[in-house]
C-alpha cells in the first residue's frame, strides 16, 4: 500500500491540480485589478503621490480715475509653522519673540490640529524684519519654524478710503461653507468695500504646481517636470471711479468731524470721492489685527466701522427744498414767476417759522434765500404722494444700488404713512415740516449726492458707482463695466430755473456767498438738520461748473450748526482739487497749492 | 548537433531558463525600486554580486556526484540546528525577529540554510526503507525531524518561514503515501491554532468540524480522543504563542481580517501593494516611472514586496510572466521529481518543490490581497543573498538529479 502510495500518479495529479488551481487564481485576480479595474487603483495611485499646491495669485490693484496707484501689493513676512517638525516646547520663546501674550502659540496650534501635520500653519503675518533675522540665525535650533513672503495691501498715495477700500480677512467658516468650490480654510477674501463688492475680479485664478510628495508627504520634485502646473492669473487692476485728489482732500476736511461727503460726476454716475468720518486705518485690518486695536474701535462711541456716506440716515434739511421745487414746478403747481408773500412764517393750524422776512419771493429766489414760507405753500401744493413718486424718480426712499457695501434706503413718507399713524385724519400740519426737509424725511449722504448729480445733468445719470473698470494689462485698455441710466420725468426748462436758484445760493446774495470762487461758478443749496439730541447737523449740495457740471456734491458734517458754515466749504474744497487736478503742468500745480491755500483763509 | 544534444541531456533547460529569467526580472526590479532610495543604495550591485557567486555554486553542486546528498544530510541538519540556537543567541534583530548572523558585510539567514538541510534529512528518514509511514512511531520521527527547526524559528519569532516548514513538510509527508487520515492528524492542529487566533467562535467550529471529519475516517474512539486532545492543546498553544507575538506580526494577522481598518497602520502595506499592482495596468508604468514604486510608497519593496514593482512597472504582462515562468519551473520541478524511482531524490525534489510553490503562493497571494501579509520572499526574484543562494542551490540539486537521472530511472 506505501510502494502504491510514493509519489503515486494521483498525489502528483493533486499537486499538478494545486499549483494550476493558484497560477490560475493568480491570473484571474491580475487580470481583475489590472485590466478592470485599473482606473480605480491608477486613481487612487495618482491620489497618493501627486500633491496640487495651491499658488495664490496677486490680488488685483486699484488705481483711481487718473491711473494714479490707491491701492497695491506689499510684500510682508508670515511666521509659519509646520506642526509635524515642531517642537512645543518652544512655544515660549515663540509667544516671546512675536510680542504675544503667553500661550498664543499653543492656542493657534491647537485650533489648526485638524488639519494634516505635514501642512504649515500661519502664526503671525506681517512680522518685522527683526523677527525675520532672529529666524535665519536660529534656524538650526527652530526645527518646524519658518517664514514666507505673502503679499498684503499697501496705500502709496496717501488715500485712507477706509469705507470705499475695505479689507481682507480670513475666510470665516461659514462662507467656506457657501463657497468651498474656491476657497480653503485660511484664505483670504475681501471683507468690506470695494474689496468685497469686486472679490471675484480681485482675487484672479488660483494657480497649481503639482509636486510629487513621497509617502511621509515630503515633497521630492516636480510632476512631469511642471508641464500639467497651471500658473494662477492675477487678479484684475481695478480702475476706479474715485478721483485721488479730491477723496484725499475730502478725507483731510472731514478729519475730526463725524459726518460724510460724496462726490459723483453727474454725466456718468461715477462716484468721485466717497468719504465717512471718522475712519480707521486699513492697514490694521490688513493681515495682523491685534486685540488692542479691536477693542478700541468697537468701542469707539464715533463708531468708525460704521459707513457714514450710504448708511446714515438724517433729514436733509433746507437741500430737499431742491426737490421740492422741481416737483412744483414741473407738477405744473407753481411757474418761475409764481410768487409767495414771506411774512416771516407760515400759519397752518401753528404757526411756522421762517429765519427771516423775505417778502414777495419767486422760486428762483427761495431757494437763493432758503425761504421756509415759500416751501410750506409748496408742500401743500404737491401733497405727500407725489412728492413720494418724485422723490423715488430722483433715488430717494430706495437703496441706490452702489456697487459696493451696505446702504440704508430712507424714507419719504407718503401719505399712507401717517394715515398708518395716526389713521385718515391725520394731522396735515405734519406736512409743513417736510416742505423744507425735516421731520420723518430721512436720506443718506450718498442719496443726496446722487439726487444733485442728476438735477446737476438735467434730469439723467447713471447708477452711481465707484469703480469704472478694470485695466487690460496687455493693452493698457480699460474695460469699463456696464451700469444702467436714471432718467426723470422732470422736464428741461425745470432744472433750469431751480440751478438758477442753485447758482444764486453761491453767486448771488444766498446761504453760501462764502465759497464763491473765481476759477469755476459753483451751485449749491445749503441745509441745516434739525438734531432733538444735540446741535444741528450741517449740509451742502452743490455742483461745478455750473455752465457744464463735471461733479455733484453732498456735505454733511454731524453736529457742528449751520450748513453754510461748516459743510458749503468743505464742498469747495473738494470741487477745487477735483477740478483743478486736470491741469498737470506744474504752474498749475503750483496754482492748486495756491487756491488751496486760499480755499483755507475764506473758510476761516 | 551533437554538443547540443549533451547539453539538453546534462542541462534540464525547462529548469534553468525559467530561473534566469526570473533572476533577470528581478535585478531589474531591484535596480528599478532601490535607484531611488538612499537606504538601498548599493542593494543592486550586492544582488548582481550574489548571482555572480549562485552561479560558481549551481556548477559545482551541478557536477558533484548525486549521492552527496544523501551522505551530507544529516551533519547538514545537526549543523542547522546549531546555527539556529547561535542566532538565538547571537543574532541580529531586523523589524523584530531574531533571525539574521552577521558574516561580515552580508547577513546571512540559519533558516535559510535549514531549509535544505531539513529536506534532506527529512527525505532521507522518509525514504530510509520501505516502513509503512502509517506507524506512529515513523510519523512521531518524521514529525521531529521536520518541527526541531520550525520551533526554533518560531522563538526567533520567524512566522513566514515557520509556515514555509510546515507546508513543505506536509507535501514530503504527502508524497511520501501518508494515508489521509493522519494528514488530518497533521494538518489539523495546524488549522486548529489558526482558528484559536481568529476567536473562540471559529475555534469552536473548526473542532466540531474536526470531530466529524475525524469519525467519518476512523472508528477507533480512543484514537479520535487523543488526535481531539492534540488539537485542543494546539488551539490553547497558538493562542499563547500569538500573545507572545511581536507586535508587528500580531498586527499583520489582525489587519488581514480588515486591512482597510487602519489604512495607515499595519493595512497600509496590503493597501499601497494593491494600488501598486492594479495601476499597471496592461503594459505598465514602464521601467523607472512607477510612482508608487520610485517614491517608496512600500517600504523595502526589494525585498519581499518586490511582485509590486514588477506589476507597476510592467504591468499586467510582466506580472503575468513571472506567475507563468513559475508555473513552468515548478510543474518541470513536480514531473522531474514523479519521475525520479529513487525515493530519497523524489522526494528532495518534492521538498523544493513544495518551498518554492509556498513562497511563490505566500508572497504573490499576499501582495494582490489574497492571503496576510507574512513576510516571505519571491525566490529567485526578491532582493536578498541567502535567499537567493539557498534557491539556487535547491536548484543545482533538481539540477544534478537530472543530470545523473538515467540512473535512477
Amino acid at each position: 500500500m506505501n510502494k502504491i502510495n510514493f509519489a503515486s500518479l494521483n498525489r502528483k495529479a493533486i499537486l499538478v491540480g494545486v499549483l494550476v488551481t493558484v497560477a490560475l487564481v493568480f491570473s484571474i485576480r491580475l487580470f481583475q485589478m489590472q485590466i478592470i479595474n485599473q482606473q480605480i487603483y491608477d486613481e487612487k495611485s495618482a491620489g497618493n503621490s501627486i500633491k496640487a499646491i495651491e499658488q495664490i495669485p496677486f490680488r488685483g490693484v486699484f488705481y483711481d480715475r487718473n491711473l494714479n496707484l490707491l491701492v497695491d501689493n506689499i510684500p510682508a513676512y508670515t511666521l509659519q509653522i509646520t506642526p509635524a517638525d515642531y517642537d512645543t516646547s518652544l512655544n515660549k520663546t515663540l509667544d516671546a519673540v512675536l510680542d504675544f501674550n503667553e500661550g498664543t502659540v499653543s492656542n493657534i496650534l491647537m485650533r489648526n490640529r485638524i488639519y494634516s501635520k505635514y501642512v504649515p500653519i500661519r502664526i503671525k503675518r506681517g512680522i518685522d524684519f527683526k523677527v525675520v533675522s532672529w529666524l535665519e540665525e536660529n534656524y538650526n535650533y527652530l526645527p518646524g519654524v519658518d517664514y514666507i513672503v505673502e503679499m498684503q495691501r499697501g496705500y502709496p498715495f496717501g488715500v485712507m478710503g477706509s469705507h470705499l477700500f475695505g479689507y481682507s480677512k480670513e475666510i470665516s467658516p461659514k462662507q467656506y461653507q457657501q463657497e468651498k468650490d474656491y476657497y480653503r480654510p485660511g484664505d483670504y477674501v475681501g471683507h468690506n468695500g470695494i474689496e468685497k463688492a469686486y472679490e471675484k475680479d480681485l482675487r484672479g485664478i488660483k494657480g497649481f504646481k503639482y509636486v510629487l510628495v513621497d509617502s511621509k508627504r515630503k515633497e521630492i520634485g516636480r510632476y512631469k517636470d511642471g508641464s500639467v502646473d497651471r500658473e494662477s492669473i492675477k487678479g484684475k487692476d481695478l480702475v476706479l471711479s474715485i478721483d485721488g485728489y479730491a477723496q484725499k482732500t475730502a478725507e483731510e476736511e472731514m478729519k475730526g468731524k463725524r459726518g460724510a461727503v460724496v462726490a459723483i460726476e453727474p454725466s456718468t454716475g461715477e462716484i468721485l470721492a466717497l468719504v465717512s468720518s471718522p475712519e480707521y486705518d486699513l492697514n490694521q485690518f490688513s493681515y495682523v489685527t491685534t486685540k488692542e486695536f479691536l477693542d478700541q474701535i468697537y468701542n469707539d462711541p464715533d463708531n468708525p466701522l460704521f459707513n457714514r456716506a450710504t448708511m446714515s440716515l438724517k433729514p436733509p434739511g433746507s437741500t430737499f427744498k431742491i426737490l421740492a421745487a422741481l416737483v412744483a414746478l414741473d407738477m405744473g403747481v407753481i411757474n418761475a414767476n409764481t410768487v409767495f408773500h414771506c411774512g416771516g412764517g407760515f400759519t397752518f393750524g401753528r404757526f411756522f417759522k421762517c429765519h427771516g422776512s423775505h417778502g414777495a419771493v419767486n422760486v428762483v429766489h427761495a431757494i437763493e434765500k432758503s425761504c421756509n414760507t415759500f416751501f410750506y405753500n409748496l408742500i401743500y401744493k404737491i401733497g405727500l404722494n407725489n412728492l413720494k413718486r418724485y422723490a423715488l424718480e430722483f433715488g430717494f426712499s430706495k437703496k441706490t444700488g452702489i456697487d459696493i457695501g451696505e446702504e440704508a434706503a430712507g424714507l419719504i413718507p407718503d401719505e399712507s404713512y401717517y394715515e398708518k399713524i395716526y389713521g385718515k385724519n391725520w394731522p396735515r400740519s405734519i406736512m409743513a415740516s417736510l416742505g423744507i426737509g425735516q421731520g420723518e424725511i430721512s436720506v443718506t449722504p450718498l442719496q443726496l449726492a446722487y439726487f444733485t448729480a442728476i438735477t446737476a445733468n438735467n434730469g439723467v445719470s447713471y447708477k452711481p458707482h465707484v469703480v469704472k473698470g478694470y485695466l487690460d494689462n496687455s493693452t493698457g485698455n480699460i474695460i469699463k463695466y456696464e451700469f444702467p441710466v436714471t432718467k426723470t420725468s422732470v422736464k428741461k426748462e425745470v432744472f433750469d430755473i431751480v440751478k438758477e436758484g442753485m447758482f444764486l445760493v453761491v453767486n448771488g446774495r444766498g446761504t453760501a456767498t462764502h465759497i464763491r470762487s473765481n476759477e469755476f461758478k459753483i451751485a449749491g443749496k445749503t441745509g441745516t438738520a434739525q438734531n432733538p439730541h444735540g446741535k444741528d447737523h450741517a449740509l451742502f449740495i452743490g455742483f461745478a461748473p455750473y455752465e457744464n457740471p463735471k461733479i455733484a456734491i453732498a456735505v454733511v458734517v454731524e453736529n457742528v450748526g449751520f450748513g453754510g458754515t461748516h459743510a458749503a466749504p468743505i464742498a469747495k474744497k473738494v470741487i477745487e482739487s477735483y477740478l483743478l487736478k486736470g491741469k498737470s503742468s506744474n504752474k498749475k500745480n503750483q496754482m492748486f497749492t495756491q487756491v488751496m491755500q486760499t480755499g483755507e483763509e475764506i473758510a476761516d | 548537433m551533437r554538443i547540443d544534444y549533451n547539453i539538453k541531456d546534462k542541462i534540464d533547460f525547462y529548469i534553468v531558463i525559467p530561473v534566469i529569467l526570473l533572476i533577470s526580472i528581478g535585478l531589474v526590479s531591484i535596480f528599478s525600486s532601490t535607484y531611488n532610495n538612499p537606504l538601498a543604495q548599493n542593494n543592486f550591485e550586492k544582488q548582481l554580486y550574489f548571482v555572480v557567486v549562485s552561479f560558481f555554486i549551481f556548477l559545482i553542486l551541478h557536477f558533484l556526484p548525486t549521492n552527496t546528498f544523501k551522505i551530507i544530510s544529516a551533519p547538514s541538519y545537526i549543523f542547522g540546528l546549531l546555527l539556529l540556537l547561535l542566532v538565538l543567541v547571537i543574532g541580529k534583530k531586523v523589524s523584530g525577529a531574531k533571525s539574521w548572523l552577521g558574516l561580515g558585510v552580508f547577513g546571512f539567514q540559519p533558516s535559510e540554510f535549514a531549509k535544505i538541510a531539513t529536506i534532506l534529512m527529512l527525505s532521507n528518514f522518509l525514504s530510509r526503507n520501505n516502513n509503512n509511514i502509517d506507524s506512529i512511531k515513523d510519523i512521531i520521527i518524521a514529525l521531529a525531524i521536520g518541527f526541531i527547526p520550525v520551533a526554533l524559528i518560531l522563538l526567533e519569532p520567524d512566522m513566514g518561514t515557520s509556515i514555509i516548514f510546515f507546508f513543505f513538510i506536509l507535501i514530503l509527508l504527502f508524497w511520501k503515501g501518508l494515508s489521509i487520515l493522519w494528514l488530518v492528524v497533521v494538518i489539523s492542529p495546524g488549522v486548529i491554532a489558526l482558528s484559536a487566533i481568529f476567536g473562540t467562535t471559529a475555534f469552536i467550529i473548526a473542532l466540531l468540524l474536526l470531530l466529524v471529519i475525524l469519525f467519518l475516517l476512523n472508528k477507533d474512539l480512543f484514537f479520535n480522543g487523543s488526535v481531539f486532545a492534540l488539537n485542543l492543546g494546539a488551539g490553547f498553544f497558538a493562542d499563547y504563542v500569538y500573545n507572545i507575538l511581536s507586535p508587528h506580526q500580531q498586527a499583520r494577522i489582525n489587519s488581514f481580517i480588515d486591512p482597510s481598518s487602519d489604512p495607515l497602520g499595519t493595512g497600509y502595506n496590503s493597501i499601497q501593494a494593491m494600488v501598486a499592482v492594479g495601476s499597471g495596468g496592461l503594459f505598465g508604468k514602464g521601467f523607472m516611472s512607477g510612482n508608487q514604486t520610485q517614491l517608496q510608497y512600500i517600504p523595502e519593496q526589494w525585498t519581499d514586496f518586490i511582485f509590486c514593482a514588477i506589476s507597476e512597472e510592467f504591468g499586467f504582462i510582466g506580472s503575468i510572466t513571472v506567475v507563468i515562468l513559475f508555473l513552468l519551473l515548478l510543474g518541470r520541478i513536480l514531473r522531474n521529481a514523479s519521475n525520479t524511482r529513487d525515493e530519497f531524490l523524489s522526494l528532495t525534489q518534492i521538498g523544493i518543490f513544495a518551498v518554492l510553490f509556498i513562497h511563490f503562493l505566500i508572497n504573490i497571494g499576499m501582495v494582490i490581497g489574497l492571503i496576510p501579509i507574512i513576510g516571505v520572499p519571491l525566490p529567485f526574484v526578491s532582493y536578498g543573498g541567502s535567499s537567493l543562494l539557498v534557491n539556487v542551490i535547491m536548484i543545482a540539486i533538481v539540477s544534478n538529479i537530472y543530470r545523473t537521472r538515467k540512473n535512477y530511472t
